[in-house]
């Protein structure tokens, strides 16, 4: 698939760089890098990546989280295993085996425990341990191991990337790396475009556990409307039709009693004219994403909500379609070229 | 000795298809000494040493390791499979895998975590309802890439780390292979007999022929076996620990070994200073279940490299084991030639 090499390419550098919740710094530093390339861009308080770009009309703000899940550790037993519990939502049914990083005074390589077939009782098969009764190991003594390892150090999920058929690619870190590429397109599609908004742009921390990146930093730009670029499930076996969106299908746009409606219906009729792949995506509340927190930060804003279908959510194995990155930029590009249009 | 570790470990070879792995040694093994293979695909060896053996010894390593087989594609492209050997789901869910010659690449899928119900959040998917997505649209699509029939592996890269440890996928028993592998490209005391046998994983069904056509005197089963020297387990549960040398066994759900050959080990290790330990538990089995049974019988003894997280795409050996189990097979191979 040649046809987004630059995009896989963009992707895979934004995905490879770890960040848990709280401690998102490699891949914060990467993300600014990033989207220097475009605007002044500063670091906040809680760590957030926030990029300005002046303009007389509308003030639009732009969100994708840096943030992934992962564990955190709690202690270090006597045989020199690393203890830990989760850090956002992982799944602890993938976890035995596992290949991890320990993020302490060095980057440690170590692997989840497991009990092999040979060992396991009849009573225990089928199912899976809590993460605070797993345990890492990186093949070290507890003495040596103290000295790198402190509790509270984050531990990232390791895998390989790599292409599947037909554009679709697979990474750890792609909820919400996948949506900081989208991001970044959409500002590579308007760099030499005159649209005259005035644009914040944000990838937030810690949307994995509280969304308190996203508040605060929305409270700040108190911009005049948003949209948050975030991923949701893609179907798959054993997923019910109306829970998921096809994958590669195109941007999938929110509509949610917390959503602006006129934001929704304005983002799929500017689809329909230009062209642009999407769905609609219908939740009944509250989205999930980062879109609760920045609606109702502050005196509040008009939210719209983008999301890229993803599958095997929350693992290393997170599989998505460039198209659909693709398809969330365009549509994001092309609302706010309409919207400075508007106020032209 | 690593390097031959890390290149096995690389190569596929799930059970049934263990072309590469034969076609690496012999390689590595022409001009060193003499080779056949036979029907069921078995590599043998023969070793001439600088004096006859009086007794026909035969050491032996499985090639083949655990995988999947894709038995099905449905009409949306996923593919669904068998487990080749014994695997719990754990290992399998949200890992990657490559597929078949063209190692097509994919991964087995799992239904997010935001979607289970309660109990279903600490219960593993039953077989039938895992798949891998290999990216196909379609059946269609699908079928130009893949097979009913291919085999699948996961994927992993050998990787050191800590103090002495290394991961690495097929470990079981590709280390056993890379051991004995060493030893063919030595000089030898006496002649021996080395059999690289396949289908091991699936019921020790190369071991079998294997035997009964060398009919061996004494066969040394060298393996990789289940280190449960980890966090949670109480010290007499661990059934060996890596870094404490070479795991001798006196019995397992195959096999009840030879008496004086597992004193015999425990007395050359202590004269040559090789670490050595008991395979503390009945648990397991090896090629020395099909072995020692064989035709007329030959009196047995598995001596093995401690590994932890066995038939997953993690397994982890101590480096500093490998010379242990290497003199200790090297001495009994010695001993039991010329006894």
């Amino acid at each position: 698939m040649q046809k987004h090499q630059q995009l896989k390419s963009s992707l895979f550098k934004l995905a490879q760089a770890d960040g848990m919740p709280g401690a998102e710094t490699t891949a914060a530093e990467v993300a600014k890098g990033e989207l220097e390339k475009f605007m002044q861009v500063e670091k906040d308080v809680l760590g957030n990546v926030v990029g300005k770009i002046g303009g007389k009309g509308p003030h639009i703000l732009l969100d994708a989280h840096l943030d992934q899940i992962g564990l955190i550790v709690t202690a270090i037993d006597e045989k020199g295993f690393i203890r830990f519990d989760r850090c956002g939502g992982a799944d602890v049914r993938v976890l035995p085996a596992h290949e991890v990083l320990v993020w302490g005074e060095k980057t440690l390589y170590g692997l989840v425990c497991s009990m092999p077939p040979h060992l396991t009782k009849a009573e225990s098969a089928g199912k899976a341990k809590p993460a605070d009764e797993l345990a890492i190991d990186v093949g070290m003594d507890k003495k040596s191991l103290s000295k790198i390892v402190k509790p509270g150090d984050r531990i990232s999920l390791k895998g390989p990337q790599g292409e599947l058929l037909g554009g679709r690619v697979f990474s750890p870190t792609l909820d919400d790396r996948a949506g900081v590429a989208s991001v970044l397109r959409c500002l590579e599609i308007l760099k030499d475009k005159e649209h005259g908004c005035r644009l914040t742009v944000l990838f937030s921390t810690q949307e994995e556990t509280s969304g308190s990146g996203a508040k605060v930093a929305s409270y700040k730009a108190e911009a005049d409307e948003a949209i948050a670029v975030d991923v949701s499930f893609a179907c798959a076996p054993g997923l019910l039709k109306e829970k998921c969106a096809d994958l590669g299908g195109g941007t999938m746009v929110g509509v949610a009693p917390t959503l602006d409606r006129g934001m929704s219906k304005d983002l799929i009729n500017l689809a329909q004219r230009e062209n642009i792949p999407y769905q609609v995506e219908v939740m009944g509340g509250r989205t999930g994403t980062n879109a609760d927190s920045i609606q109702n930060s502050g005196k509040g804003l008009k939210m719209a909500l983008l999301s890229l279908p993803l599958r095997n959510m929350h693992t290393a194995v997170e599989v998505a379609d460039l198209e659909d990155i693709e398809s969330t930029a365009r549509l994001m590009a092309a609302y706010i070229l309409e919207r400075g249009q508007e106020n032209a | 000795m690593l390097k031959k570790i890390k290149d096995l470990c690389q190569i596929p070879a799930v059970s049934g298809g263990e072309e590469k792995v034969r076609a690496y040694l012999i390689k590595k093994i022409e001009g060193k000494a003499d080779h056949e293979v036979d029907a069921l695909g078995n590599l043998i060896v023969y070793k001439k040493g600088k004096k006859a053996a009086k007794n026909k010894v035969m050491l032996a390593a499985h090639m083949d390791e655990i995988g999947l087989i894709i038995n099905l594609i449905n009409d949306e492209g996923f593919l669904k499979f068998i487990k080749v050997g014994g695997i719990d789901t754990a290992v399998l869910l949200g890992r990657s895998v490559e597929i078949g010659d063209k190692a097509v690449k994919g991964v087995i899928g799992v239904k997010p975590i935001h979607l289970l119900k309660e109990e279903e959040k600490h219960t593993f998917p039953e077989d039938g309802e895992l798949y891998i997505d290999i990216g196909a649209k379609s059946r269609e699509d699908a079928l130009k890439h893949v097979s009913l029939g291919d085999l699948a592996v996961l994927e992993s890269q050998p990787t050191e780390f800590g103090t002495s440890l290394l991961k690495a996928r097929a470990l079981d028993d590709r280390a056993g292979c890379a051991l004995l592998l060493h030893m063919i490209e030595q000089e030898s005391q006496y002649d021996l007999t080395f059999a690289f046998t396949v289908q091991e994983e699936v019921g020790l069904r190369g071991a079998k022929t294997a035997a009964w056509a060398l009919e061996p005197d004494y066969a040394l089963v060298v393996e990789a076996t289940t280190a449960a020297d980890i966090a949670g387990v109480e010290a007499e549960k661990e059934v060996c620990s890596l870094g404490k040398g070479a795991v001798v066994s006196f019995m397992d759900r195959a096999t009840v070994y030879d008496r004086e050959m597992y004193k015999k080990a425990f007395e050359l290790a202590e004269k040559h200073g090789i670490k050595i330990q008991p395979k503390a538990a009945v648990a397991g089995g090896n090629d020395a279940g099909a072995i020692h049974s064989a035709g007329g019988g030959a009196k047995t003894l598995a001596i093995s490299l401690p590994c932890r997280y066995l038939h997953s795409a993690s397994s982890t050996i101590d480096k500093n084991d490998l010379e242990e189990v290497y003199k200790l097979i090297v001495k009994l191979g010695e001993y039991y030639a010329n006894d």
